[in-house]
């Protein structure tokens, strides 16, 4: 009874530390923002954006124009669980959606660690306990760029691979290919490839079935059973996948040690945590007859990470941002493993100890000692937690221009945005909820150094062309919306003055290139119908009110 | 029969109470983690969480109860009900249904759902 107890304290405690030290952190301590907040790259503000539009729209059939390099009519592609989840939870929370999407994918990678742990529990208890703080390390750095730069859908989903984990443990309970069909069902509809990985877990989990001899009729009606309610659940998004992204990025094989321009996790990221990760890996090993789940994800989660090598690329790469998760088993069951060599009569406060200091150590709570006069630890390195909150690329003034465009001009005003610092992660743009352009940095550079001012800029038509931006006639029938289009229509020469709004940042890290951006906007105002509608202390905003006019003369200056 | 039912109640009613103090543990451990946020959005997150996910989880693993415990039950019916919710939402949306109404209409049909295979459980 008072085991039981303090397993529940213990449980409790880790909740407020990985929660104050995860997201806590992550967020500024807040739920609340005021601008999407702590998103550090495109892809974040994708997925928001396409939640935001989701939420507008009421479902997800169609993609939005202004997401779709302003096609209307082309099918919602993306596996579409994440957004309903976010787009409901906001709904009832009246949190933001860009608030709420991001909460609820670190939200249930947290939930994840807590269903590995009931995994490892059904091992031995002790392991879980011990294994429990590894999880933590979800939000340690390089591993946390999977929250920060946006590969939320993967993330999320490997949490619902988790569930599917543990659904394959309890299999022989009544009707467990329900809860099987639907944990694998969640995977396909919330990132396809990590479905992927659940059907590799289960080719090993049964090879090694078969392999030592316990493989029977009951395993193999539950699995089929569950095929097929997962067939049916998934089948309508599976068509729509299977003639977007299967299509637009088939399987190739190629070599890719390294995930170029992402700083990405290697095993030796571990660090010092590898001496009893390997121990317990050997040791598991010996274990793997008994079948138990825990081993034998850690196993394939392990291979799924370094299918990398075999041309599962980035794919491969995302399964280690829950490498903590996956193999913790092995740190739990290697330190377990060892202490026992020492410890002959193992009671909980032997499990209780060991769960607090490896914590404290992975919490980043004690400062390894360092040589001095050099940054050379004396003890090699232990990851620990990211305790640094940065609150990303947006700001609170693009956010009010942003917004003031989506909420302020007509649906089918253009917009055309001039030089920004943070435009380069273009997915942000379409919280204008307009259909866009924007000037092509080096053309805009280019008129500077040739002390230009221009009517027509080389620009670009951003958009979310992943997977192909593709119209569904019928169930069998789909046609990419881009194929007659010329490749102009995306980047090309456009005039400035045929557009209904031009967006100028005032500020840039080089001066002199919001200094052009102001000596534009200037030339522009000296027209009558052209005037400021939006202005703050970073971005102005000019109403062209006969777009296609001559706007401007073209000189040097 | 009408014993059975009485003892699913009892169960019910006496995890209700466990679900209830774990509100208010969830509450306060939002308020240590996000201690510069304001009370009434992290009461609305929290209540968020529990009527979207907990409730309806809790009452669609009900009928394991004999087989696993309650945080067992717990964890796994978060999880499990972000996935159901997260599906019907895609198909209700696709057939017409507003994704506003969703947060009203899909947990207490979960509950519904989960409470009446488990009395149907019992009677089998």
């Amino acid at each position: 009874m008072t085991k039981i107890n303090l397993e529940k304290i213990i449980l409790s405690i880790f909740f407020i530390v990985v929660l104050f030290l995860g997201p806590g952190v992550l967020f500024g301590h807040k739920i609340a923002h005021d601008f999407p907040f702590a998103y550090s790259a495109s892809d974040a503000f994708q997925h928001q954006v396409r939640a935001e539009a989701i939420k507008d729209m009421g479902n997800f059939r169609y993609e939005a124009s202004y997401i779709s390099s302003g096609i209307e009519g082309t099918v919602g592609r993306y596996p579409p669980i994440m957004y309903h989840i976010a787009v409901v939870f906001s709904h009832f929370s009246g949190i933001e959606v860009y608030d709420a999407i991001y909460f609820i994918v670190v939200f249930f990678a947290i939930i994840a660690g807590f269903i590995m742990y009931l995994i490892i529990r059904d091992f031995n208890k002790t392991v879980a306990l011990i294994s429990l703080p590894l999880s933590m390390l979800i939000f340690s750095f390089p591993i946390s760029i999977g929250f920060l730069w946006g590969h939320w859908p993967s993330i999320l989903s490997q949490s619902f691979l988790v569930l599917f984990f543990w659904c394959i443990m309890k299999k022989d309970m009544k009707y467990s290919y329900i809860l099987i069909a639907l944990s694998l069902s969640a995977t396909a509809l919330t990132h396809t490839s990590e479905t992927i990985f659940a059907f590799i877990f289960l080719a090993l989990f049964f090879a090694i079935k078969l392999v030592v001899k316990k493989l029977n009729k009951n395993d193999i009606k539950n699995m089929v059973l569950s095929l097929i309610i997962f067939f049916i659940i998934s089948i309508y998004y599976l068509l729509i996948f299977q003639n977007t992204w299967a299509r637009g990025q088939p399987y190739s094989f190629a070599v890719q040690p390294i995930w170029e321009g992402n700083p990405g996790f290697y095993i030796a990221g571990f660090g010092l945590l590898l001496i009893p990760m390997i121990i317990g890996f050997i040791f598991s090993m010996s274990k793997l007859k008994s079948l138990h789940i825990s081993i034998i994800l850690g196993l394939a989660m392990l291979i799924g990470g370094f299918l990398n090598y075999i041309g599962f690329q980035l794919r491969s790469f995302q399964i280690r941002f829950f490498w903590p998760i996956y193999l913790s088993i092995f740190m739990g069951f290697g330190i377990y493993v060892l202490l026992k060599f020492v410890v002959k009569k193992w009671n909980f406060t032997y499990t209780s100890t060991i769960f607090i200091i490896v914590a404290v150590l992975l919490a980043g709570a004690v400062k390894l000692p360092i040589l001095k006069q050099t940054d050379v630890q004396v003890i090699p390195s232990i990851p620990s937690i990211n305790r640094v909150t940065s609150q990303g690329m947006m700001d609170l003034h693009h956010w009010q221009a942003l917004k003031w465009l989506s909420e302020n001009t007509g649906q089918e005003s253009k917009i055309y945005f001039f030089y920004g610092d943070i435009y380069n992660q273009d997915a942000m743009l379409r919280n204008s909820k307009r259909s866009h352009h924007q000037v092509d940095p080096d053309d805009f550079v280019k008129a500077i150094q040739d002390r230009k001012i221009k009517r027509v800029y080389v620009s670009e038509l951003p958009g979310d062309t992943g997977g192909g931006i593709t119209i569904m006639n019928s169930l069998f029938d789909f046609e990419l919306a881009t194929e007659s289009l010329p490749s102009e229509y995306f980047f090309g020469p456009q005039d400035i003055c045929k557009f209904d709004y031009i967006v100028f940042d005032k500020v840039s890290q080089q001066q002199v290139l919001a200094q052009y951006n102001l000596l534009i906007a200037q030339e522009l105002v000296n027209k009558d119908y052209i005037n400021p509608v939006f202005d703050n202390e970073v971005v102005v905003i000019l109403k062209n009110n006969q777009a296609g006019d001559d706007c401007i003369e073209e000189r040097s200056f | 029969m009408i014993a059975l039912k009485k003892e699913v109640f009892e169960l019910v009613k006496k995890e209700l109470k466990y679900i209830g103090i774990l509100f208010l543990l969830v509450l306060i451990i939002f308020k240590i983690a996000f201690f510069k946020e304001n009370l009434v959005v992290l009461f609305r997150s929290v209540i968020s969480l529990f009527w979207l996910f907990v409730l309806p989880g809790y009452f669609i693993m009900l009928y394991w109860k004999e087989k696993l415990k309650f945080l067992e039950r717990f964890i796994i019916g978060i999880a499990l009900s972000a996935a159901i919710i997260g599906m019907s939402s895609y198909y209700l949306g696709l057939i017409g249904l507003n994704i506003k109404y969703h947060a009203i209409i899909l947990p207490p049909i979960l509950i519904l759902i989960g409470a009446t295979i488990n009395l149907r459980n019992r009677k089998a």
